[in-house]
């Protein structure tokens, strides 16, 4: 992967959260429970 | 606030890093799941025999738990890189957190939370700088430890000592001292604020602003409670957007002796530290007050944030290993608690002002 940025990690917990959001709106994600 | 995701020397695919990374996630999973059972069991022990125990959050016992582990048998190779994604997860969990904050109410206690970071940052900074030359700590370690204590603890002390050419003896005192004063806050801080009575916000406003560390800051106000952690996160959060002006100044103190590289580009200098899962919270908590989730969604998604957390409590007592600490020396450390003890009561002072005019 030479010549690709890497991405730092703030996005990558950007990328992962945004990422369950948009399961949870399309509902592809069961209600998650505590 | 963003360093890179550590990439090992030899190339590894994803699958393979992703591989190397499980064993140290199910052992956060681990312990903060025991803490979860744990006040549960406590709780159910306490209705049923008709005792009035204390109620301790999972989050204390995740803590307690993941201590204990660091400073006992110690934490194997083979679980090191997962335990280092705890600021992943705590990172994750913020952004998940907007689903439960409307925009409106980001703006105003954001409105009260700048004002207060801004006189925290001043007074932090003033008073390590003064204590530091004072127990005549070299120059740098002083601006580390300045760096560390006015904003967001770790992340900016890696982020200073790249920008002012730190050596890796200096940053490694300041993270030893700033992990050492996280750790004694966690439990000092919550026990204070219930000496003291004070609200959730108020509280929640005052471990943001004292707490270093954003683990320990979120940690600190959701075991004194969840609307505490709330708020503690927020007011973290606008501390950490300073991380870039912060570090800059000093960057550009230590060039202009001669003693660190010239910023070129100083607006793609504040770009580069500005912590981006800012942006994450603050696009969720817009599509909330869009009403574009529907409450169950809503409660899904704040769930989901209380689940990454539950990672990063654990975390943050598997990485805190005394030992290492105390290798490290007093003199940094007597200079920071005696800094955080000036700057604990500085923030609680402004607290109780903001309480008075702002009524929160």
């Amino acid at each position: 992967m030479r010549g690709v940025k890497r991405i730092s990690l703030d996005w990558w917990a950007v990328i992962a959260a945004l990422s369950a959001v948009a399961l949870i709106k399309a509902g592809l994600l069961p209600a998650i429970g505590w | 606030m963003s360093e890179a995701v550590a990439v090992p020397a030899t190339p590894v695919a994803l699958p393979g890093r992703l591989l190397r990374l499980l064993p140290g996630v199910a052992l956060l999973f681990a312990l903060g799941y025991a803490g979860k059972v744990t006040e549960a069991l406590l709780r159910d022990y306490g209705k049923s025999h008709h005792v009035a125990l204390p109620q301790i959050e999972y989050v204390l016992w995740a803590i307690v738990f993941g201590l204990v582990v660091a400073n006992t048998v110690g934490v194997a190779q083979i679980f090191k890189p997962g335990v280092a994604t705890y600021d992943f997860w705590l990172k994750a969990g913020i952004v998940l957190l907007g689903s439960r904050f409307l925009l409106g109410d980001v703006l105003q206690l954001g409105r009260v939370s700048l004002l207060l970071v801004a006189i925290e940052l001043a007074v932090a900074i003033a008073i390590m700088t003064v204590l530091g030359r004072w127990f005549r700590l070299k120059p740098k370690l002083i601006s580390l430890l300045a760096v560390g204590s006015s904003i967001c603890g770790v992340s900016a002390i890696i982020a200073a000592k790249g920008a002012i050419e730190a050596d890796d003896d200096d940053a490694t005192f300041a993270i030893a001292a700033i992990l050492a004063l996280g750790a004694f806050g966690l439990f000092a801080y919550p026990a204070i604020g219930h000496l003291l009575h004070l609200s959730d916000k108020a509280f929640g406003l005052w471990a943001g602003l004292a707490v270093d560390n954003t683990a320990e800051a979120a940690a600190a106000g959701a075991i004194y409670s969840d609307a505490a952690g709330k708020v503690a996160v927020l007011t973290k959060s606008t501390r950490n957007a300073m991380i870039g002006f912060v570090v800059l100044g000093y960057a550009v103190y230590w060039a202009a002796r001669g003693q660190a590289q010239t910023v070129t580009s100083k607006a793609a200098f504040v770009w580069q530290k500005f912590p981006k899962f800012v942006l994450g919270f603050l696009l969720v908590s817009l599509l909330a007050t869009l009403h574009w989730f529907s409450p169950p969604q809503v409660t899904s998604l704040a769930n989901l944030s209380r689940w990454a957390f539950l990672l990063t409590f654990a975390g943050v007592g598997l990485k805190t290993d005394f030992r290492e600490i105390k290798r490290q020396g007093l003199r940094p450390f007597v200079v920071g608690a005696l800094a955080e003890l000036t700057i604990t009561v500085v923030t609680l002072g402004l607290v109780f002002g903001a309480a008075a005019v702002f009524q929160i």
